[in-house]
């Protein structure tokens, strides 16, 4: 498969020529999802590391991607996009440019909490699982591409930060979808995130959206933050105890 | 030669986690995966389990054995299953200490 190729070649050479051939046959084993990608994304960077620091009194301790990762973007996410809510409502002053920039960050760490939290999922979705991480992934991109177009030729680029968003947010119902099928996390969260998702598309048809918008944010965000202290609660050292 | 955990850095549990793995027998990387979800319920993404097995063997606590069809066993060391017991003794007395207290502090 072309993806495991591509990973297996992030690594340095010489850990190609000592693990290649076996790392490439366990990708093979089962499909590779998002949490995989960063994980071996993250490995391929400490393999360079090492490789740099070989003589070094003190090596790079390791980096891995991890549901703990995963639960801790989700609720910065979910912290973040709160504040640029209560921002851009005018519920504290800041320059124009605040609410944007808070937003942009707090859809940024929904991606990589999608990619962390996702590792479970990928295995008995992986296409659902890829697909709800490249769409907000692509809608993220427009968003950001639709905010600083907005500051450079004005209300025009409105349209494509609005188109942006709501793809993030088909993204989050379909994360959402596929949590709730796997049952890989709270399925209550996974619940209140897909209703946080889909409500704001029935504020576009109904006449008054201020109905619609408030609980659809606040279940959103919710989902996200519950979906996210679940994952850290899995994610304990193996050496504390788990909840019996 | 003797490894304490922290010398892996970040790396400490994903190690331990395979040297405990391991100590049933030889394991190629997927088995490991598997067993070590199934201990712990967490995942471990192949990159972590590669960098730590990368580390351990550097170390000689583990070895591996020839492929079988492409998949590479690995298993324990002499020093590997030492220094396993060690880390698995020091863990039992910290929790037996932490139970005494607590033990202890119970009305």
């Amino acid at each position: 498969m072309n993806l495991n190729r591509a990973l297996v070649r992030l690594y340095p050479t010489s850990w190609r020529a000592r693990y290649g051939e076996e790392f490439t046959a366990l990708l093979e084993e089962r499909p590779v999802g998002p949490f995989d990608v960063a994980d071996i994304v993250l490995g391929a960077m400490d393999a360079r590391l090492r490789l740099r620091n070989l003589h070094a009194a003190r090596e790079p301790g390791g980096i891995s991607m991890s549901l703990r990762i995963g639960g801790m973007a989700a609720i910065a996410g979910a912290a973040l996009l709160a504040l640029a809510a209560l921002v851009s409502m005018g519920l504290a002053e800041t320059s124009e440019a605040v609410p944007g920039i808070l937003f942009v960050t707090g859809l940024a760490l929904l991606l990589v909490a999608l990619a962390g939290m996702s590792a479970f999922q990928a295995r008995a979705h992986p296409r659902l699982a890829w697909v709800a991480f490249a769409v907000p992934a692509v809608g993220t991109l427009v968003s950001v591409l639709g905010l600083v177009g907005m500051s450079i030729v004005g209300e025009w680029a409105w349209t494509v930060w609005f188109f942006g968003t709501l793809t993030a947010l088909v993204g989050s119902a379909l994360f959402a979808v596929v949590t709730y099928r796997t049952a890989a996390l709270s399925r209550g969260a996974a619940l209140l995130l897909g209703v946080g998702s889909v409500l704001p598309f029935a504020g576009l048809v109904v006449p008054d959206s201020t109905i619609v918008l408030p609980p659809a944010i606040a279940c959103f965000l919710v989902g996200w933050f519950l979906l996210g202290v679940h994952a850290i609660r899995l994610d304990r050292p193996a050496t504390v105890a788990r909840p019996v | 030669m003797q490894t304490k955990l922290p010398e892996f850095g970040r790396l400490a549990e994903p190690t331990l986690l395979i040297l405990v793995s391991l100590s049933d027998g030889p394991k190629h990387g997927y088995a490991m995966m598997q067993d070590i979800e199934a201990g712990t319920g967490r995942p471990m993404g192949a990159g972590t389990l590669y960098a730590a097995l990368a580390r351990l063997e550097e170390r000689g606590l583990i070895e591996p054995l020839p492929p079988v069809d492409r998949r590479r066993p690995y298993q324990l060391t002499a020093v590997g299953a030492t220094n396993l017991a060690e880390q698995l003794r020091g863990l039992s007395e910290f929790a037996q200490m932490g139970l005494r207290q607590l033990g202890d502090s119970q009305p």
